[in-house]
């Protein structure tokens, strides 16, 4: 009974003043399958921190939320971490839309944030002024800058030029469209079609009838993993003739790479499984240990380095005082499944991580992702259908 | 010209799972007299099990479909059984308060069981079509349109030419004089809801070929199908094909012909709600 009590008593001062850091994600909603697989990615990260010896000499805590994929839940969440379970870092973060909503109360609250998705530019002007918000994830920009080079390629070497675009009508999809265009038109492209769609929906039946009198060379769609499916099923039912199919929804639904309707679409990604680099295989090899499978989902990296990277800040700091952690985090220059991590000032913001290079282009080919672009990282020829 | 014609077929199809949906809401609020709120959540239950068999057992989702049908009934009627009959006789804000609260439950009981990731099935015939010259009809959506139309008639031939049937009308239209004689109205209830829920278990079996499965996913074609019951008339199995029709058909037509349609369809059915309750109340004051 004495140990019993004195073995309580040791695990309750242990994790007493342990540094705690709530982690707000989609666990569910549109974008659950990047949140599912990012909290994932925290977990492994956990689990190999506290293995290490913890944050400050003790176990890290993490304090997971689920921000349902909406703005209106996703505000008492992050309201409900930073005041009540009183945590002292705040990670995670995937939707723009979400995002944006937290910006007032991250704002009000001074709250320190590493922040792993969010690409729309509205989030970034939502968060230029605050001096402890750190974005991991490329911006919207830089996410165009690469499709924009890998079409180039195409324009060269398949004479694409007309290309046709389908956006969602939230924050992720919308918010750039505009500079989207004019970039496409001064490339030298012709773009022959812009809808936008409600994600979710699955009705596509006119977005694909009207892209089909409009004959692109490419069939580019900004939305959710939600919208994959029905559209490419919608494209196969109309016989959609184009040269290529480009999604960028932040995650593909599950399973998707093992259905035939998937075949030759192309999307990008920061990392895929078979990255090279030698921090991607001791990812791989520690998910599959914890997991027993491997996920192609990049946030689940994404958020292992996101933790990693913000533990190694607090305990460079030697304290969760947060200008000595943003200045130790400033600092980092590490090695990671996407290639080396420093933070710079990107258009507005000062600590931006991963940029435009940091991107793989690739195609569902066979029952998985096969990286086609760059050309240096390329495993098989990209399949062209015009 | 054949934008203009596939635009009308995209909507013709389209409103056949607007109407799979809309016939077994509209049998609960025609005879039961309820409006179900968690619809959306029996659709998600068939879409799940669909996903399920198909994933693990390798059933064909189309051929899960009386499974699907049969086993959300039972569902339908257990819920029956254990809360709508306790509040038939209470005022309508508790009935919707009720069903409100049973779609938050079956929803979140999906994300503990299942989590919150878009589950797809994969079929051969998930691609097919047929072409009509430059015109295409999609294969799935033509199966569900097929489905649909049998099934409002097959509701109408049972409640038209069968006892039960009768005895459904008869309880719709007065339930005290139904039992005084000697129907038994809380067993017809029970089979109607039952019925109701199968019916949106079939929808979402379809749901789960055409888009995907998620506890969410219930929710927009929810919405859809009360927009669909209100221009019918409530309880108007008939109007429910032709209400399917003029929504599915708005909806393409909009998204095909008004700028940035695409961002305006969804509110093509609260226009479509409001103007049948103004042209309502207009025909009524006359």
């Amino acid at each position: 009974m004495k140990k019993m009590l004195l073995t309580g008593v040791l695990l309750a001062l242990s994790s007493a003043g342990a540094v705690k850091v709530g982690v707000l994600l989609p666990l569910s909603g549109a974008s659950s399958v990047s949140g599912q697989a990012a909290r994932n990615g925290y977990l492994l990260a956990l689990d190999e921190i506290n293995k290490a010896g913890g944050v400050l000499g003790k176990p890290l805590e993490l304090e997971f939320a689920d921000d349902g994929s909406s703005p209106a839940k996703a505000v008492p969440e992050f309201v409900k971490l930073v005041t009540v379970d009183r945590v002292d870092f705040m990670a995670g973060g995937v939707s723009s839309a979400t995002s944006i909503a937290i910006s007032g109360p991250a704002k009000q609250y001074n709250t320190f944030m590493a922040w792993i998705g969010a690409a729309a530019v509205p989030v970034e002007d939502a968060f230029a002024d605050h001096r402890y918000f750190f974005h991991y994830h490329p911006w919207s920009y830089y996410n165009f800058e690469a499709i924009l080079g890998y079409f180039n390629t195409l324009k060269t070497q398949k004479k694409a030029r007309n290309i046709a675009i389908a956006y969602e009508d939230g924050p992720f999809g919308s918010a750039g469209i505009g500079d989207t265009v004019a970039a496409f038109k001064k490339a030298g492209f012709n773009v022959v079609m812009t809808e936008k769609f409600k994600t979710g929906s699955g009705n596509f039946g006119p977005l694909i009838s009207k892209a089909k009198a409009a004959r692109p060379d490419i069939f580019y769609w900004v939305g959710y993993d939600t919208d994959a499916l029905p559209l490419a099923t919608e494209i196969k039912q109309q016989n959609l003739q184009v040269g290529l199919v480009y999604g960028t929804p932040p995650s593909w639904p599950v399973g998707f790479e093992k259905n035939q309707l998937a075949d030759n679409i192309a999307g990008l990604s920061l990392w895929l499984p078979s990255s090279p680099q030698a921090e991607s295989r001791k990812f791989v090899a520690a998910y599959r240990k914890k997991f027993g499978n491997v996920t192609e989902e990049y946030f689940a990296p994404l958020a292992y380095v996101n933790l990693k990277t913000l533990a190694a800040a607090i305990n460079q700091a030697g304290g969760t005082d947060k200008d000595k952690v943003a200045a130790a985090l400033a600092g980092t220059n590490t090695p990671t499944p996407f290639g080396p991590l420093t933070f710079s000032k990107s258009n507005k913001t000062q600590y931006q991580g991963f940029k435009a290079g940091n991107w793989l282009h690739f195609q569902f080919q066979g029952e998985g992702r096969v990286p086609v672009y760059p050309i240096k990282f390329a495993q098989k020829p990209m399949v062209w259908n015009k | 010209m054949d934008l203009f014609f596939q635009t009308l077929l995209n909507g013709l199809l389209q409103s056949g799972i607007y109407a799979l949906v809309a016939s077994g809401l509209a049998l609960a609020v025609g005879v039961v007299g309820i409006v179900n709120f968690a619809h959306g959540e029996f659709l998600m239950i068939g879409a799940f099990l669909a996903w399920g068999l198909s994933t693990y057992l390798g059933v064909d989702p189309l051929l899960s479909l009386p499974l699907a049908a049969a086993s959300v009934f039972a569902v339908g009627a257990l819920t029956y059984r254990v809360s709508i009959r306790h509040v038939l006789l209470a005022p309508e804000l508790n009935q919707m308060l009720l069903t409100f609260g049973l779609g938050i439950l079956l929803q979140n009981l999906a994300l503990m069981l299942l989590g919150g990731n878009t589950r797809t099935v994969t079929t051969t015939y998930q691609g097919s079509s047929i072409s009509l010259g430059e015109l295409s009809v999609g294969g799935p959506k033509l199966i569900a349109f097929g489905f649909a139309v049998a099934i409002l008639a097959g509701l109408y031939a049972v409640l038209y030419r069968t006892t039960l049937g009768r005895q459904m009308r008869a309880v719709a239209q007065n339930r005290r004089g139904s039992q005084l004689i000697g129907i038994n109205v809380d067993r017809v209830y029970l089979i109607a809801f039952g019925v109701s829920c199968g019916l949106a278990a079939v929808a979402g079996v379809l749901v789960a070929v055409l888009l995907f499965a998620s506890p969410t996913v219930g929710l927009v074609f929810a919405l859809k199908a009360f927009a669909i019951i209100v221009m019918a008339g409530l309880g108007n199995l008939t109007g429910v094909l032709w209400a399917s029709v003029v929504l599915g058909v708005s909806e393409a037509l909009v998204q095909t012909y008004v700028p940035g349609g695409g961002g305006w369809s969804d509110a093509v059915f609260f226009l479509l709600i409001f103007a049948t309750l103004v042209f309502r109340s207009f025909r009524g004051a006359r």
